[in-house]
């Protein structure tokens, strides 16, 4: 944890706390991927798409008594732009990438005090007025950085002289509208918040949260073990997959149970696949297509998630991550039933096939250099991809690289065959399918003109590349928040033109699991992630 | 020369090695490859984001003036200040988190000397003394044995062990013995001792009442034991081997012989000559393991979940938390240059022969 003041704290265990007391106007409940208001009563956003007005909620109020209005939004907004502490200020201005409020900047890049465009109309009506439309504003909005907190507390912008001293603010006297209230952090020891009895939602049923700070696996799953933790993590050493018990849900996640354990208990279970993809990509005019489809046939997913995680990961088929797909978890199960080369094992007679159609054989084989990061997994998976390759007329080589040396070179198109991840901000099918775009990969032109994935995909001349490109193209002139249905449409496209050509080879997603003991009852958590779940809901009983 | 003009020699010639010792940290921290900047903003944030930080640290200052504000801010009294964490906790005062941390290390450290001397040495004495008996065989080889397991192995050995005793030892339950704690894991309670009343005698403050509680400080003594134990079960092994050697090397030379023959009773002989000699090559290697008291053991530390300053120096080294990771620095160079004067300082108590040259 590094500090609970919500535009200061970048990670995701201070934003677990800062959660449970602070709150913005939107939010994602229990961490799945709808968002929903939470201190926005409802909004309207004008014809240009560029100007928001938010009704808020009436009769909330901050921990220290105060009652929450526009104006306390205003500063908050201002402080997160304005303010030296901030560290989450393109959040909010010069990012067409985030929200993009318009404002005024002084020589230095630093945003003129008050020229910020967030306007309090009433007590509870906000304007927020954009620089470029925002199709994702209602998520950007939910990040803990927009959390409000009450005017002039600290004074680190222009006009406040502040009522307490921002380290305190920081670190032990934060003051939110969330459904707990601060109690103590020690840092690398524990933290504590407690119930808010005057919270304007559901007021908590637990008396108190309390973290355990431990960063060691073995402290861990002793701490967990010995009963201490009601909700907990299992390091992958003490992990046994056979143990869990569980049935998918609509969202794709895995609900059930976990045990016994060692202590004899046998524990409810959770695991929820996240808004992250791992994969392998080729530079597309330097690999050709029948070696690239053969790599996608003897690619079996299901096996290298077993070694290489005791199956702690969710087989990945297309980019776009299952829990985001549109339509829910069927609609993705129709789609990948199509997938178009070998699914859950390694059809080593497919791959001849093709390889034999180019050409390409034992005795005269096509040689390929597969760049990974410095990551045993994506080592693992590589050594896997060549004993499977071997014989058929591909030689892999393997070679690792520094993270900062494989983005160099992708950027200079020098990298035959690599492996990277991908993590969503917000569920937004854009947010990661940009990168395919053909003309966006395009390496000659990066970074500066282009931030697509390192394919060179727009040199090909396949059918594909022309899908994909329209596609694009249609999701992104209908970028009004109401099309989402052609723009998704549009996305699924692109989806199919990337198995086409098999330019990208999504390996896994992200499975976050947590387990709790039998007394806790409490709502499965989603997509976004365990740290976006409020614990005001849950309740014990002991 | 005196004693005393030597030590303030000694305290003299530090100086240099003190400015040196920063002068380096300041050079791999600050010119090494860890970009605060980059830790602190995460792969998500734009140009100006960076520039803006690092205007607020002062990183764009020329590096010499860096240079100099360090320096003064470090040595000259009347400004000294270690500033404030860049990384770690953004803002809050070196200070505080050094209060927060240090107590920690500090009771795990001090136990795990302590434990070492009181067992290490008088196995190693004993050994010695009775050499090349079974009791010898059994001491030594238990010694070589402690020394050999690595640190992390016996944690999580030991954690393991004492999570199940009640398998291991037949209803034998660890965390209800004596005293009741919830956790193997975790920080041990420090507060069984505080100050309830001061006095003040002019300008002087006096602690006149003392709270103490025997269960928290019995709760705390628990909590850290296993830690403790691994942490100084290495010391131990050193301690055993090296007491044995130097109580075998006096008990053989020719004084002790003499003394025999005088007809010296061999408890004097043991107590007054054998002891206070073979102390000699012992004080290094106890003022050397000292260096454990405040550096900690970042392992142990972490896997008995105590997070003390070994760990908290390992985070602000990896993400370039210069004022956090040059304020440790600092305070290890000093401890480990008083801890030097101190070591020559007992040589010449323990043994006259030592020179002042």
């Amino acid at each position: 944890m590094t500090s609970l003041d919500p535009i200061q704290s970048t990670d995701t265990e201070s934003g677990r706390v800062i959660r449970q007391m602070y709150e913005p106007l939107t939010h994602f409940p229990n961490g799945t991927t709808d968002v929903t208001n939470q201190l926005a009563e409802g909004y309207e956003l004008s014809d240009d798409g560029l100007t928001y007005t938010f009704e808020l909620k009436e009769g909330v109020q901050f921990h220290n008594g105060e009652e929450m209005t526009a104006d306390d939004f205003v500063y908050s907004f201002r402080r997160l732009a304005e303010s030296t502490n901030s560290e989450r200020g393109n959040f909010i201005v010069g990012s067409p990438t985030f929200l993009n409020v318009s404002a005024e900047f002084d020589d230095e890049g630093g945003v003129v005090p008050e020229s910020l465009a967030v306007e309090a109309v009433d007590d509870y009506t906000l304007e927020i007025t954009l620089e470029t439309q925002a199709p994702s504003a209602l998520e950007i909005l939910s990040y803990d950085a927009f959390s409000v907190v009450p005017e002039g507390i600290v004074g680190d912008i222009e006009g406040y002289d502040g009522e307490i001293d921002h380290s305190e603010f920081s670190s032990s006297e934060p003051v939110g509208t969330g459904p707990f209230e601060f109690e103590t952090w020690e840092s690398d020891a524990e933290a504590e918040v407690v119930r808010f009895d005057d919270y304007h939602g559901s007021v908590a049923n637990v008396d108190a949260v309390h973290w355990q700070i431990i960063e060691d696996d073995e402290a861990q799953y002793t701490y967990a073990i010995e009963g201490n933790a009601d909700i907990f993590e299992l390091p992958t050493a003490q992990y046994e997959s056979s143990l869990v018990d569980a049935e998918t849900d609509d969202r794709g996640r895995e609900i059930g149970t976990y045990g016994p354990m060692e202590n004899g208990e046998t524990v409810d279970y959770v695991g929820a696949p996240q808004l992250s993809t791992y994969y392998f990509a080729f530079n597309v005019p330097s690999v050709p297509r029948p070696v690239r489809q053969a790599i996608a046939y003897v690619m079996n997913r299901e096996t290298l998630i077993q070694t290489l995680f005791e199956g702690r990961g969710q087989e990945a088929y297309t980019f776009t991550p299952s829990a985001m797909w549109p339509g829910g978890n069927d609609a993705y199960e129709d789609f990948i039933a199509d997938y178009p080369y070998s699914r859950d094992e390694a059809d080593r007679e497919s791959a001849r096939e093709v390889l034999e159609e180019a050409g390409y054989t034992e005795d005269d084989p096509y040689e390929l250099t597969l760049t990974t990061y410095e990551s045993d997994v994506f080592q693992e998976a590589g050594r896997e991809l060549r004993d499977q390759l071997s014989g058929l007329g591909v030689e892999l080589s393997l070679e690792q690289s520094p993270f900062a040396t494989l983005i160099e070179r992708g950027e200079s198109g020098d990298l035959e065959f690599y492996s990277l991840g991908w993590t969503w901000s917000w569920p937004d099918l854009g947010y990661g399918l940009f990168g395919f775009e053909p003309e966006n990969t395009d390496t000659s032109r990066m970074p500066e003109e282009t931030n697509g994935y390192y394919l060179d995909w727009h040199q090909a001349d396949t059918d594909a590349v022309e899908k994909a490109q329209s596609a694009w193209e249609r999701a992104s002139s209908n970028s009004d928040p109401e099309d989402e249905d052609v723009r998704n449409e549009a996305y699924i496209e692109m989806e199919e033109a990337v198995w086409d050509d098999a330019v990208c080879l999504p390996l896994y997603h992200d499975l976050q699991e947590l387990f709790y003991y039998d007394h806790v009852d409490i709502e499965p958590f989603g997509a976004m992630g365990e740290y976006f779940q409020v614990y005001n809901d849950v309740t014990l009983d002991e | 020369m005196s004693r005393w003009r030597y030590l303030l020699r000694r305290v003299l010639l530090s100086i240099p090695v003190i400015v040196f010792g920063l002068t380096i940290t300041f050079v791999i921290v600050r010119m090494g490859p860890i970009d605060p900047v980059s830790a602190i903003l995460g792969p998500e944030a734009g140009a100006a984001q960076r520039t803006r930080i690092e205007e607020r640290l002062g990183l764009n200052q020329p590096l010499w003036e860096q240079y100099i504000d360090f320096m003064t801010d470090m040595l000259v009294p009347w400004s000294f200040d270690l500033g404030q964490s860049w990384v770690i906790q953004p803002g809050t005062d070196v200070t505080a988190l050094l209060s927060s941390y240090a107590p920690r290390t500090l009771w795990l450290g001090f136990w795990s000397i302590l434990i070492p001397i009181f067992v290490g040495i008088p196995l190693g004495f004993y050994a010695g003394l009775n050499s090349n008996s079974w009791g010898d065989y059994l001491a030594s080889f238990g010694g070589i044995v402690w020394r050999a397991m690595p640190n992390f192995w016996l944690a999580i050995m030991l954690l393991a062990f004492l999570r199940l005793s009640d398998k291991f030892l037949f209803g034998f339950r660890w965390d209800t013995f004596i005293v009741e704690i919830d956790s193997l894991v975790g920080q041990p309670p420090l507060d069984f001792i505080a100050v309830t009343d001061w006095v003040s005698l002019g300008i002087i403050s006096i602690p006149v009442g003392i709270y103490f509680s025997a269960t928290t400080f019995l709760a705390s003594f628990k909590q850290i034991l296993p830690a403790a134990i691994v942490l100084g079960s290495s010391l131990m092994g050193n301690e055993l081997r090296i007491s044995r050697t130097a109580v075998l090397e006096t008990i053989n030379s020719n004084y002790v012989e003499t003394a025999k023959a005088k007809g010296l009773r061999s408890r004097v002989i043991v107590w007054k000559h054998v002891f206070r000699n073979a102390l000699i090559p012992l004080v290094p290697v106890i003022t050397n393991e000292a260096f454990v008291l405040i550096g900690g053991s970042v392992i142990v530390e972490v896997i008995f979940g105590i997070n003390g300053l070994g760990y908290l120096f390992y985070q602000g080294a990896i993400q370039g938390d210069f004022p956090l990771v040059s304020s440790l620095m600092f305070i290890f160079i000093l401890v480990i240059v008083s801890i030097n004067i101190l070591q020559d300082f007992l040589y010449t108590i323990l043994d006259p022969r030592v020179g002042y040259q």
